[in-house]
């Protein structure tokens, strides 16, 4: 809202300059977010809350003026020059929907000269950054920025049977609007009609039969109040937006309706001749009640925690309008009639108040409302720093100490955490396999994704069921800015569909992994090696180690968007948890990656809440082991993690562990066979073992291993 | 005398022969110095004849002079021939012989020891000098990777705040409307539940457009008296710009108990600003409106780059807008169980994003979600 300082200084006598007005009203919630020299004149831009309807017009502000600087409010000149005759003798008006339009009032001004406004006010409707028509129409919108009440000015000729009806529109009934577009309206849109048809659509837009035209001589002012509700949904509903409909969808002034038409009327006689009927015809059916709201003195302190004085309290509602309309004291004892509020308050600092909300203020509704008028005229300035009496120990989410933990091991390793939009194309729907906590809750399959009903752009419509998408963009995005070597993860939730009998969707924490190119070492520009499965089996072995949840178990396995035969099943406790491995040739394509690309994805919420593995301390072995390394030639198939459960399933006691020394695969090994050499470490916790004996166990591990799987001792 | 001795010996055979034993350790002598001769220049590590050689030129000539001194002190050598003699010496004589083959391997000895000593030391500065290392190189270590500057400040908030005494609380991103909007006192016709403004769900639910939601958790999971904060991502229908994204991330602070008033919500700001900022963080608080707080305000803090004089990040104003605040609504609480007679209650919140659009100077917010490598690098 646009608001002339000129124009506000007629209305309130402020000493401040128009600077100083701007920090003054900011601190009372009147942002004031530029201002800007005009001529002689400033234009205060106002961002008026979404609440405050009064300030939408020069009176309102005026009114937050004259409470900041303890000055009266001026209100303006409302008495027409010339007044003749009743107004029930030129117009008749019929409310048939008062629902919608509880208040309606017309006055005629006849024998009106129209033409162009006179200078003064042409300068100050382009200040605040109106168009002028001409002197009715500029008079009623520049009443409208003063007042706030939206009016209209009818050719009273022009209007069938010369009377005014308030109704619903027929359904496909036809109106042209001031903008010269045909609007077809429905059943549930207000009009104002004459005797045959619509000629303004009630709250938002006249009708381009009766504007005001250079012949116009007789005019019909109408100033009225409509639902807020019924002008939203027509301003809605038609795609308009317009100065008026944006006064009474908030909530105009219903008791200012005739004050504001004499203003204009008395403005029209004044500067385009004429002369007023001596009253209006005020069809007010039923009067509106303002809201009788109950305030508890001491709670204006309670609640603000500012040193507000009962008077104060009473000084500031009492200027913005609020009437105190009834006191009462601890115990019930009515006050005295002849003692003022102010008095009251003095003497009974705990009384308990009631107001009635000015009829401007849509906003007052409850006690807290009073409280925010009062603080805030009072000056959040003034508020003290206190601190709340300690009732509790802090505490960081569950396993947060988890989730940091993944994330320093993680970022040690190399990866930098990534954060993706969580809607993505749906065109991913098909290539991951998701999480098995997903799949399992995936209803009967038809539909097992979140869709957004409104997505800002169609591409971004699906709430992501797998994290991989996103990181494998951003690793395109790297590529397509010259880095190739790229090592991110994220973590984050990933949704499926509600099953039938569910209340809400289903979220779940993520993690997941992603790396390509070189393994890189800090600050030096070469890299050594080629990334591998086993850096990311690696990076994500040391987060799981942070996280302190026990081993994971890895499986070979085949999923939708990995390769086949470097692809894992990872388990943790025997569940399985997720999939690592390298992309699938045909999603790597999709995306142009041409180097291999290793993916990895967790369930997060499955590490974060497992079982935790504590540190044990165990005695140190006080006799020295003896080890044994064992090379054997097996088929390609057969795993490492085979062999070694196989040697540990034997049970032999003194063999403490077997671990991988190197594993060969070449041209001087037969075809589809590898050799792995195993070191195995034997030790008896109560003496040193002989050689004899070692020979002996280690005879058995071998003997059973070349049974079992046809291996050969190298 | 001894000359004397030896003349008046010298008609016995006998002794004619022991004069030529006598004279031989001198005749080694000789042959030892005229071969070592090529060595004495090196006696002492600061002869100049060190000047300009290489360390393999030192190592040659240390290789030399043990050849040098295997042949004349090695059991083939002259000098061993003389120690054998010593035992055949006539008794008389054999005491003065044995005498000058002992001074005569004990200068041997020496002289070559003197120069292989000055040799090695040589050697070992040179080849000190050789390995000398370039220190300023890089230290071994892998490329370390970045956590995201939004979870950087999300961890330093919420140490912050547990430090102060809250919970952290979390909620769906997915919401339905009464967490969404009711509960939080935003009217059917508020502009907030638009699908303009607002992403739902084809089966109806909302993304949530507020970490506020998590304010209604958390009263109904926990009774007052209670304080929380609650971090998280939220989403509302933005197009992507410079300053917006239609995801980001926020921090909604709550505390209900009996008699919270106002001040309280100030002190908290303030304080926990001061943590992050320093010690002269000074809050401002402006009267506005939000549905689930009455009375609302929204917060500034003195700029912390130029501590409120005016510069470029604070507009020249000397304040930073932050975030909205305000008492919870009554009808908020009632509508997560609570009795607004009995309590009362303060809310905050502002983004995460906007912190670190303050904190690092960022002038593109889409580079948050953008994962290029060469922006996540910059943060620590």
């Amino acid at each position: 809202m646009n608001i002339s300082y000129n124009w506000l200084r007629e209305l309130v006598a402020v000493e401040l300059s128009a600077e100083e007005l701007r920090e003054r009203l900011t601190m009372r919630g009147l942002e004031v977010e530029a201002v800007t020299q005009a001529g002689d004149d400033y234009v205060l831009e106002v961002a008026v809350l979404s609440n405050r309807a009064d300030l939408l017009s020069h009176l309102g502000v005026a009114r937050e003026v004259s409470v900041l600087m303890g000055v009266p409010l001026r209100q303006p000149d409302a008495t027409p020059v010339q007044a003749e005759g009743r107004a029930e003798n030129f117009t008749a008006v019929e409310i048939v929907d008062p629902d919608l339009c509880p208040r309606y009032a017309a006055r005629i001004v006849r024998s009106v000269k129209v033409g162009p406004s006179p200078e003064w006010l042409v300068k100050r409707l382009q200040a605040v950054g109106q168009r002028p028509i001409n002197n009715i129409a500029d008079i009623t919108n520049y009443v409208m920025l003063e007042t706030g009440q939206p009016l209209h000015a009818f050719d009273l000729e022009k209007l069938y049977e010369r009377r005014i009806v308030v109704r619903r529109a027929q359904t496909g009934e036809k109106l042209m609007t001031l903008d010269d577009v045909e609007r077809e309206l429905d059943a549930e849109m207000l009009v104002i009609a004459d005797g045959a048809r619509a000629v303004a659509l009630a709250g938002v837009m006249g009708g381009a039969d009766s504007e005001i035209s250079a012949t116009t001589r007789d005019v019909l002012i109408e100033s009225a109040y409509f639902s807020p509700a019924s002008v939203r949904r027509t301003a809605r509903k038609l795609g308009m937006q317009t100065d008026a409909s944006d006064r009474f969808e908030r909530g105009t002034d219903y008791e200012g309706v005739v004050r504001a038409q004499a203003r204009c009327v008395a403005l029209i006689c004044e500067l385009a001749g004429g002369a007023a009927t001596v009253d209006a015809i005020d069809v007010y059916p039923q009067k509106i009640e303002p809201p009788t709201v109950t305030l508890r003195l001491p709670r204006v302190r309670a609640l603000t925690g500012l040193p507000i004085e009962p008077q104060d309290t009473i000084r500031i509602l009492t200027a913005l309008g609020c009437e105190p309309v009834q006191a009462a004291v601890l115990g019930g004892e009515q006050m005295p009639a002849d003692t003022t509020a102010l008095e009251l308050a003095t003497v009974y600092p705990g009384a308990t108040f009631s107001f009635a909300g000015p009829s401007w203020r849509t906003d007052i509704r409850i006690e807290e409302d009073l409280i925010e008028e009062v603080g805030r005229h009072f000056g959040y300035e003034h508020m003290q720093d206190e601190l709340p009496a300690a009732n509790a120990v802090g505490e960081y989410r569950a396993h947060e100490e988890r989730r940091r933990a993944a994330r320093r091991a993680l970022v040690a390793q190399g990866y930098s955490e990534a954060i993706n939009f969580s809607f993505i194309d749906a065109a991913h729907d098909e290539q991951f396999e998701l999480l098995p906590a997903l799949k399992a809750r995936a209803n009967d399959g038809t539909d097992h994704f979140v869709t957004l009903a409104n997505p800002i752009i169609e591409t971004a419509a699906r709430m992501r069921p797998s994290l991989l998408s996103g990181l494998l963009a951003a690793v395109r995005h790297n590529f397509n800015h010259g880095t190739r070597d790229v090592s991110l993860f994220e973590t984050g939730r990933v949704f499926a569909a509600r099953g039938a009998d569910e209340e809400r969707p289903h979220e779940r924490d993520a993690l997941a992994l992603v790396t390509t190119g070189r393994v890189r070492e800090a600050e030096r520009a070469t890299a050594s090696r080629e990334v591998d499965f086993y850096d990311l089996k690696g990076a994500l072995e040391a987060a799981i180690e942070a996280m302190k949840t026990g081993a994971l178990e890895f499986a070979a396995t085949d999923a939708r968007h990995l390769r086949a035969g470097q692809a894992a099943r990872v388990s943790l406790a025997g569940q399985a948890i997720g999939t690592v491995g390298r992309l699938a040739d045909e999603i790597a394509a999709a995306y142009k990656f041409r180097q291999p690309v290793y993916v990895a994805e967790m369930d997060f919420a499955a590490l974060l809440a497992a079982r935790p593995a504590p540190a044990r301390y165990t005695p140190l072995p006080r006799f020295p082991s003896v080890v044994r390394d064992v090379t054997l030639l097996v088929d390609r198939h057969v795993s490492f993690a085979e062999l070694r459960r196989a040697v540990l399933e034997l049970h032999i006691a003194y063999c403490q562990s077997a671990e991988v020394i190197d594993v060969y695969e070449g041209e001087k090994l037969p075809e589809d066979t590898r050799a792995i050499t195993l070191r195995l470490e034997f030790r008896a916790p109560e003496r040193t073992l002989r050689d004899e004996e070692v020979d002996v166990l280690y005879g058995q591990i071998v003997a059973a291993l070349g049974q079992k799987f046809a291996a050969h001792l190298r | 005398m001894r000359r004397w001795i030896l003349a008046l010996d010298i008609s016995h055979w006998t002794l004619t022969l022991d004069v030529r034993l006598m004279e031989q350790p001198e005749a080694v002598r000789e042959a030892f110095e005229q071969e070592f001769g090529r060595f004495a220049r090196f006696r002492g590590a600061e002869s100049a004849a060190f000047d300009g050689l290489r360390l393999a030129d030192v190592e040659t000539t240390l290789r030399e002079l043990s050849d040098l001194r295997t042949r004349h002190t090695g059991k083939k050598s002259a000098l061993a021939n003389l120690k054998k003699q010593i035992g055949r010496a006539a008794a008389e004589e054999r005491a003065q012989f044995a005498q000058a083959v002992q001074q005569l391997e004990a200068r041997i000895a020496e002289e070559i020891a003197k120069v292989e000593r000055a040799l090695q030391d040589t050697a070992a500065r040179l080849r000190t000098e050789r390995e000398r290392l370039d220190v300023t190189l890089p230290g071994r270590r892998i490329r370390r990777g970045h956590v995201h500057p939004i979870n950087l400040i999300r961890q330093r908030l919420e140490d912050i705040f547990v430090a102060m005494g809250y919970t952290v609380e979390d909620g769906p991103e997915i919401e339905n409307d009464f967490y969404n909007f009711t509960a939080l006192n935003i009217p059917e016709s508020h502009p907030a539940r638009s699908p303009q403004d607002t992403f739902y769900t084809t089966d109806g639910f909302a993304l949530r457009s507020q970490t506020s939601t998590v304010q209604i958790h958390a009263m109904q999971r926990r009774q007052p008296p209670l304080r929380v904060i609650a971090p998280g991502k939220v989403f509302r229908r933005d197009t992507p710009d410079a300053t917006h994204n239609p995801m980001f991330f926020q921090i909604e602070g709550l505390v209900v108990d009996r008699g919270i008033s106002m001040a309280h919500l100030k002190g908290t700001v303030t304080e926990f600003l001061r943590r992050l900022f320093g010690t002269d963080v000074r809050t401002r608080f402006r009267p506005s409106y939000f549905p689930f707080t009455e009375p609302s305000a929204e917060f500034d803090f003195s700029c912390f780059k130029c501590g409120g004089t005016g510069c470029a990040l604070c507009k020249q104003s000397g304040w930073i807008e932050l975030g909205g605040s305000g008492m919870v609504h009554p009808n908020v609480l009632r509508a997560a169980g609570v009795d607004p007679a009995e309590f009362s209650g303060f809310a905050f919140g502002f983004g995460i994003d906007r912190m670190c659009i303050l904190l690092y100077d960022l002038d593109d917010i889409r580079l948050l979600f953008e994962n290029d490598v060469r922006f996540l690098e910059q943060f620590d």
